[in-house]
């Protein structure tokens, strides 16, 4: 199993550093023409992001995945994402809103939680009207970060999840501090009226 | 897009030509002028030593063995990278951010590829930010200024601008409390961020302190739990080995460091650890195959001192490999002699006295009056009392034995001692100083108010 694990890990590295030289390949026709290919940019990046998820479910599901836990500044982390996504969005007629509350680095493995958010804020963009807003606060001695838009809401509660979802839950469960552990929680409501995606972490 | 890196001058470090151009690209993207490349690890390493570039951007896998990690290491330990300049890991894996989550040297950044330059610039301008906010701390430092430089960042602690930084000011903390001599206070910060969060690298760090204390159990205890949860931190299994040696468990201190040493065979620190765990040991073959190793492969200028000379020498005496040790201690030129400190110039008198008699015994015997009174190591001492035993000088080498048993890490050489006196057949006599030591010790020893 772990010769598995090693030829997946193997190819997914390489997949990604060719998605790397793509990308740049587009950045250097962007800068020759002067044209904007970020469309095509987000969809490489996207592939890329895609292919760390999966690697990731299957570690989680064989029970291999240890977190990497660095002290992360949570508005660098919502300004990543708004900078992955806020183009792709604007596209679509659909503002992202950042509204961090939370000054202090915080200890989370950094790479997933960027995967998660960014995955919930593209959920969100492919439901909303015209807004999603992603949001970062202390709570009850830890962190909540949350992604809500103006859409019609989960058409079902709990939503069958897909992998992203399922991922996002396990890996906040797997996030402990002070014997406390993470946790998702997804509802309906909230100030934009859409679906509503709540990530808490110790 | 921004001018701020137009006059930075940048190093890519990638084998792969078209991983390279990539980075290329993306650096002249944010406005770098002056983009160099590195193909291999040597080819950094030479690079930096000769211009040092103000932005690395460095792979992690570097092929023949190699890895980004070590470049950075290499790069610490030869004092070749100042605070001002920037480190960033490039890694197309997530195995890397489970070593940068654990270790106690970390780049300024990493980033995963792929990225667009948006991201770079970003990622970039939050270092400079952080380096900023530091700058006058690093200066205190550098000038080795400690009492100012924790004054500065008590400063920062307390400051708004110092929220998005707690972690780095405690950490930055507890390193300069080490660095300063005060491993009491450093234990206290590293608890502190462990009290927020387990993360491996203070808990290495409460290790090191308390070691430095000379509590060993606690320390012991403290290092296996980062090994055994951390098995890709290398350094936490160097410091389990050096508690280890202290405790005076040389076996089990060679039997980590060698399978560390196996996953990292071009760690030549981590070699020369081995060996002195080996010889302590008494596992000669290995002490000899590890410091011949590290003599002929650890390359860069300045990284060979006579002391390994002296430690090769060493495993060869023990060896009982006489002729070798002697073209050893042979090859150390007059020059380099003359420069050594006493520690060195007593192991270099008393190998050669044992290898080389003809020559090394008046040597030796010039040292003598100092060898009798100076404070010297506890590593020294044991070639001291070698060759004593050799040369029958028994006053010189119950006087070796009976200082090593008082020092603080006596544990440590005990093994050792015992055993040279019982290769010459005089275990009675051992004996007896060991029991005059710890009399004296009793004697000494003041009751607690």
């Amino acid at each position: 199993m772990q010769k598995l694990l090693d030829i997946l890990a193997s190819g997914i590295h390489d997949a990604k550093n060719q998605l790397f030289q793509a990308e740049s390949t587009l950045i250097e026709a962007e800068s020759k023409h002067g044209i904007d290919l970020g469309e095509a940019r987000y969809a490489i990046e996207a592939a890329a992001q895609r292919l760390s998820r999966t690697l990731t479910a299957y570690r989680l599901g064989r029970h291999d995945q240890a977190l990497a836990v660095v002290p992360t500044v949570v508005c660098d982390l919502c300004d990543e994402v708004a900078l992955a996504q806020r183009h792709h969005l604007a596209a679509a007629q659909i503002r992202l809103e950042i509204d961090c509350q939370a000054f202090d680095e915080w200890p989370l493995d950094r790479d997933l939680l960027t995967d998660i958010l960014n995955n919930a804020v593209q959920n969100a963009g492919r439901f909303a009207k015209s807004c999603v807003r992603l949001s970062a606060a202390m709570d009850d001695g830890g962190l909540l970060l949350r992604v809500e838009d103006d859409g019609p809401g989960y058409a079902e509660l709990p939503p069958a999840g897909g992998t992203g979802l399922k991922l996002a839950k396990t890996l906040a469960a797997l996030h402990a501090r002070k014997e406390r552990h993470g946790h998702l929680h997804l509802d309906n409501g909230g100030p934009l009226g859409g679906a509503r995606f709540t990530l808490w972490l110790p | 897009m921004s001018n701020l890196y137009a006059k930075k001058r940048f190093l890519v470090v990638d084998d792969m030509p078209t991983a390279r151009d990539a980075l290329r690209t993306v650096a002249q993207n944010i406005g770098a002028f002056s983009v160099e490349f590195a193909a291999n690890y040597q080819d950094a390493l030479y690079r930096i030593r000769n211009n040092t570039p103000d932005v690395i951007l460095c792979d992690y896998m570097l092929g023949e063995g190699r890895s980004g990690q070590q470049l950075l290491e290499e790069l610490r330990r030869f004092n070749l990278l100042a605070d001002e300049n920037i480190f960033m890991m490039v890694t197309g894996e997530q195995s890397y951010e489970q070593v940068v989550s654990a270790v106690e040297l970390v780049p300024d950044d990493y980033i995963i590829k792929p990225f667009s330059p948006e991201k770079l610039l970003l990622r970039l301008d939050r270092i400079v930010a952080k380096k900023e906010f530091f700058k006058d701390y690093y200066q205190a430092k550098r000038k080795q200024e400690y009492a100012e430089a924790l004054a500065l960042l008590a400063q920062k602690r307390d400051s708004e601008a110092g929220r998005p930084y707690r972690f780095e000011i405690l950490r930055q903390q507890a390193e300069t409390e080490m660095a300063s001599g005060d491993a009491k206070t450093a234990e206290e910060t590293y608890r502190a961020i462990l009290n927020n969060y387990e993360f491996p690298w203070a808990r290495a760090g409460v290790a090191r302190s308390l070691h430095k204390q000379e509590r060993l159990s606690e320390a012991r205890e403290e290092i296996e739990r980062v090994v055994s949860s951390t098995p890709t931190f290398f350094d936490a299994a160097d410091l389990k080995a050096s508690i280890c040696m202290a405790q005076g468990e040389a076996e089990e201190a060679q039997r980590v460091l060698d399978e560390v040493a196996k996953k990292t065979p071009r760690n030549y620190l981590r070699k020369r650890l081995l060996a002195e765990a080996a010889t302590l040991n008494g596992d000669d073959e290995a002490a000899r195959a590890a410091m011949a190793d590290v003599i002929a492969n650890d390359t860069m200028p300045g990284a060979v001192q006579p002391e390994d000379r002296l430690a090769l020498a060493r495993s060869q005496v023990n060896a009982n490999d006489l002729i070798s040790a002697e073209k050893t201690l042979v090859g150390l030129k007059e020059s380099e002699l003359q420069n050594l400190t006493l520690d060195l110039q007593a192991s270099y008198a008393a190998l050669l006295a044992i290898s080389s008699p003809g020559k090394g015994k008046p040597r030796f015997a010039g040292l003598r009056p100092a060898l009798m009174s100076a404070a010297l190591e506890s590593t020294p001492r044991l070639d001291i009392l070698r060759a004593a035993l050799t040369l029958s000088d028994h006053e010189l080498a119950d006087h070796q034995a009976e200082t090593l048993m008082e020092a603080d890490d006596a544990k440590k050489t005990f093994g050792s001692t015992r055993k040279l006196y019982a290769l010459h057949g005089r275990e009675m006599d051992f004996r007896n100083i060991q029991k005059q030591v710890a009399l004296k010790r009793i004697k000494h020893e003041t009751p607690a108010a």
